[in-house]
């Protein structure tokens, strides 16, 4: 009786994540969905899985909460770093955060001690904070930077839970529209700052009002490339994570309709933690567990037909270090069939 | 071109119907009539309609559908929900905006025509005499009066002709308002006196509360 939601796949397509290892010209994958149904486990599995038959692959964590540090053991930072075991998987941790601060504050070191001293440089810090969804934005025209320079063949996204990343999403149109204006009035009145401001244009907090406006501009034109590239479903693909309960599912209902709005393409679901308890377990919560999971189930299958929708269990273990994690990403491409 | 008296005449009825009657209810029922024509508006109108009922229902159906028993049901329906409402909004957007164009039209139609007229006359026929008065049956301060602004002496100008048009309409509406004012008011009363009879006999209190009332 367990088996039958895995069997009844057979009408719909392929239940596994190997239209995304054949796909090569896919440059960005998101793992996306609500916190704590295993993002972090799939898109390492992820990761792995693409390492195998791609040249190069770097994976990048932007949730605050860094826990690729955790799933492999060994720790990462702002750069990218090869993973221990591998020789073409990298992996690096950015906080959203932090990049703001570091491009905005960072210029005027010295004076910054001074609160008085902010003037037109706080303003605009200010301004550039009060955008929504900047922060995530930022740390992604910072990576992509990063990126091209580097020339990863596959680069994927473990993202923070639902709202952040939508919220990411559909930033770069405002700040492209905000800049464009910001661009347009600094033209227009620059010379006339510049006489306040002395001939070199510095600020009262040691930023340079030209350096500052190339810098907005340079971060505009990298953030309509990162626009049109993620809305090219040859490009960069959006991999659902859920797992098989109300909320998750619902979140999930309401992330794809929001990617599709983007223009983001998505056509995989992974669901995981399922149960599979055996046919003779007297397990009462496993054996209630499964029946509901497997309602859930039977729903995502009647709504999501043209998705690749992968079943993953719940292990006995949890999915940590190289080893463990290569054997989960296997489910990823071939279906687990659960012990009778 | 008919008379100038009749002219005149009409525009100041047209004036004091619109008055009386109200531009926005005038406006609303061109709007009514120009929406029975077979135009693309109307088309648009009838589509929206048949995709708000169409809306409603799924709404029904929507709310009637548990999420948690039949999500992949819900979830489709949800879809349709969404899809339909983000169509409605922007027919309504459009529709609003045809039906802004068609008052403003349909306004600066109404004011060329009864406003503008009512000003525009006077001062171009402010010369022309409507009719002569009969020789020497008014004192010459009458006459003056009644030639006013720049008529001849001794007929009747063009802004006189007006001040009487509009008296006698007002009059006409008036008396009209009042016979109408007493033949209902005559139908209300009888139907409220045999009421207040039965409900005074019953419960005095509640009367006078329906006198208050009335």
């Amino acid at each position: 009786m367990a088996s039958t939601a895995v069997v009844s796949a057979d009408d719909g397509l392929e239940p596994t994540l190997q239209s995304i290892l054949d796909q090569k010209s896919l440059r960005w994958i998101f793992v996306g969905g609500k916190g704590g149904v295993g993002k972090t486990t799939t898109s390492c599995s992820l990761a792995i899985q693409l390492a195998k038959v791609r040249r190069s692959v770097l994976l990048i964590s932007t949730d605050p909460a860094h826990n690729l540090s955790d799933a492999f053991s060994q720790k990462f930072g702002k750069e990218a770093r090869l993973i221990d075991g591998f020789d073409n998987l990298s992996a690096m941790e950015i906080d959203p955060n932090g990049s703001i601060q570091d491009l905005l504050a960072g210029q005027g070191d010295e004076s910054n001690a001074d609160p008085l001293a902010g003037g037109m440089g706080g303003m605009m810090q200010e301004l550039a904070f009060a955008i929504p969804g900047i922060d995530e934005a930022m740390s992604f025209a910072e990576v992509l930077k990063q990126v091209k320079s580097l020339s990863y063949e596959t680069i994927i996204f473990d993202t923070a839970p639902t709202g952040h990343t939508l919220r990411f999403l559909q930033f770069p149109s405002v700040l492209e529209k905000a800049l464009a204006k910001i661009s347009q009035l600094s033209s227009q009145y620059g010379p006339l700052l510049n006489g306040f401001l002395g001939a070199n244009g510095s600020l009262p907090n040691g930023q340079n009002l030209n350096e500052m406006m190339e810098k907005l501009e340079g971060l505009r034109a990298t953030i309509s490339e990162v626009n049109t590239q993620f809305k090219d479903e040859n490009l960069t693909t959006f991999v659902c994570v859920c797992i098989a309960e109300f909320l998750s599912l619902y979140e999930t209902e309401r992330m794809i309709q929001e990617l599709a709005t983007y223009g983001i393409d998505t056509h995989c679901i992974v669901v995981n933690q399922l149960l599979f308890p055996k046919a003779s377990s007297g397990c009462d919560q496993c054996n209630a567990r499964r029946k509901m999971q497997k309602k859930y189930l039977d729903q995502i299958e009647e709504l999501y037909d043209e998705f690749n929708v992968v079943r993953m269990p719940l292990l006995v273990e949890e999915v940590r270090g190289k080893e463990k994690l290569e054997r989960f990403s296997d489910m990823l491409v071939n279906p687990y069939v659960p012990p009778e | 071109m008919p008379s100038l008296l009749l002219v005149v005449f009409l525009v100041e009825l047209a004036v004091h119907l619109v008055n009386t009657i109200g531009a926005a209810t005038i406006n609303n029922l061109l709007w009514t009539l120009y929406l029975m024509l077979p135009t693309q508006t109307s088309r648009a109108t009838a589509e929206r309609a048949k995709l708000q009922s169409e809306y409603l229902k799924i709404r029904r159906d929507l709310n009637a559908t548990s999420s948690q028993d039949e999500f992949a049901r819900w979830a489709k329906l949800r879809r349709q929900h969404d899809k339909l409402l983000d169509q409605l909004e922007k027919m309504k957007k459009s529709h609003e905006g045809v039906k802004t164009n068609f008052d403003r039209t349909i306004g600066v139609v109404r004011w060329t025509a009864t406003r503008g007229l009512k000003w525009f006359l006077p001062m171009w026929y402010s010369k022309q005499p409507m009719f002569w008065l009969p020789h020497g049956w008014f004192p010459y301060y009458a006459e003056w009066v009644l030639s006013f602004p720049r008529a001849p002496l001794g007929s009747i100008s063009i802004v006189s002709w007006q001040l009487a048009c509009n008296g006698v309409i007002m009059l006409a509406s008036d008396t009209i308002t009042a016979i109408l004012g007493l033949i209902l008011g005559a139908k209300v009363q009888s139907r409220e006196q045999p009421m207040k009879a039965t409900q005074g006999a019953g419960k005095p209190k509640s009367a006078t509360g329906s006198k208050k009332d009335s």
